[in-house]
């Protein structure tokens, strides 16, 4: 039997490291974790939002940020998001 | 007078734990630093609402004071006050520094 | 109990010292009402009376300026039930 870790642990984990969020709609964050609740709604630090668009991606700039968890899809931790791979 | 304090000895109990700083970055952490300041509320839809953030609930419901709605970077909307519905909202994210 | 204007406590607050005024409400689908608002619920469920309904109707193709036109089509009702899961918005009477 492998030894069990629940999905949230590992994001409990990634506090303080970078993480990059992709929403169910055509938008992702990056940005440093700082805490998350039981809904997944999340804090980011040092935020970039792109936005997927027809005309590109518009990426945004933002300080510490509340992520409403009911729009988040997933969750990829330690990395610096779209633009990293 | 030989009631002079004691240097603390090893004989006194260990000091209590420091206040466990568990999540001090926990989304109701967040949003007790950021009542009273400026915002920027992005809802689903892409519209943003910029204002005093005067309070909210579980359900992410949110009361703002000196409220601009912008559409596309641009100014579309005044209000003095606005209730916003908790289920459109994207983000809460501070205008200013906490 | 402290009503002062800036004296709420949680977002409803700010719903109920609105009732027997006239409110804006903007709604999912490019809806505006303005009306008196008599009622409302934790749902946001809300009963409004002498409304005026606005409809943003945007046509693609009648684009003149590449951003489309935008046709507004106003009605009035005397008493209206709002279901609360549509409303994105409402805003009191600027309290000056």
């Amino acid at each position: 039997m492998a030894s069990q870790i629940l999905p949230l642990e590992l994001i409990d984990r990634c506090i303080g490291s970078k993480i990059w969020v992709i929403m169910k709609s055509e938008r992702e964050f990056t940005g440093t974790l700082l805490g998350f609740d039981d809904y997944v709604n999340i804090v980011l630090e040092d935020v970039t939002e792109f936005e997927t668009t027809l005309q590109g991606v518009k990426k945004t700039k933002l300080a510490q940020t509340l992520l409403n968890g009911s729009n988040i899809a997933m969750l990829i931790p330690g990395s610096n998001g779209p633009e990293d791979s | 007078m030989d009631d002079s304090p004691r240097p603390p000895s090893e004989q006194s109990p260990p000091p209590p734990p420091p206040p466990a700083q568990l999540h001090t970055g926990s989304p109701t952490d967040f949003l007790k630093g950021v009542v009273g300041k400026r915002v920027i509320v992005r809802l689903t839809s892409g519209v943003d609402y910029k204002g005093v953030l005067s309070c909210l609930d579980g359900f992410m419901n949110i009361a703002l004071e000196q409220t601009e709605e912008h559409v596309n970077g641009v100014v579309t909307n005044k209000y003095g006050d606005a209730f916003i519905r908790g289920n459109n909202v994207l983000y809460i994210s501070a205008a200013e520094t906490l | 109990m402290d009503a002062s204007v800036t004296g709420i406590q949680e977002p409803f607050d700010l719903i109920r010292l609105s009732l027997s005024e006239r409110v804006y409400v903007k709604l999912r689908g490019d809806r505006e009402l303005t009306g008196i608002l008599h009622a409302y619920d934790g749902h946001m469920n809300l009963i409004m009376s002498d409304v005026e309904e606005t409809i943003m109707i945007v046509d693609p193709e009648g684009a003149s300026n590449g951003r489309g036109v935008v046709n507004v089509a106003k009605r009035k009702m005397d008493m209206l039930f709002v279901r609360g899961d549509g409303v994105i918005l409402v805003s009191p009477p600027s309290r000056t």
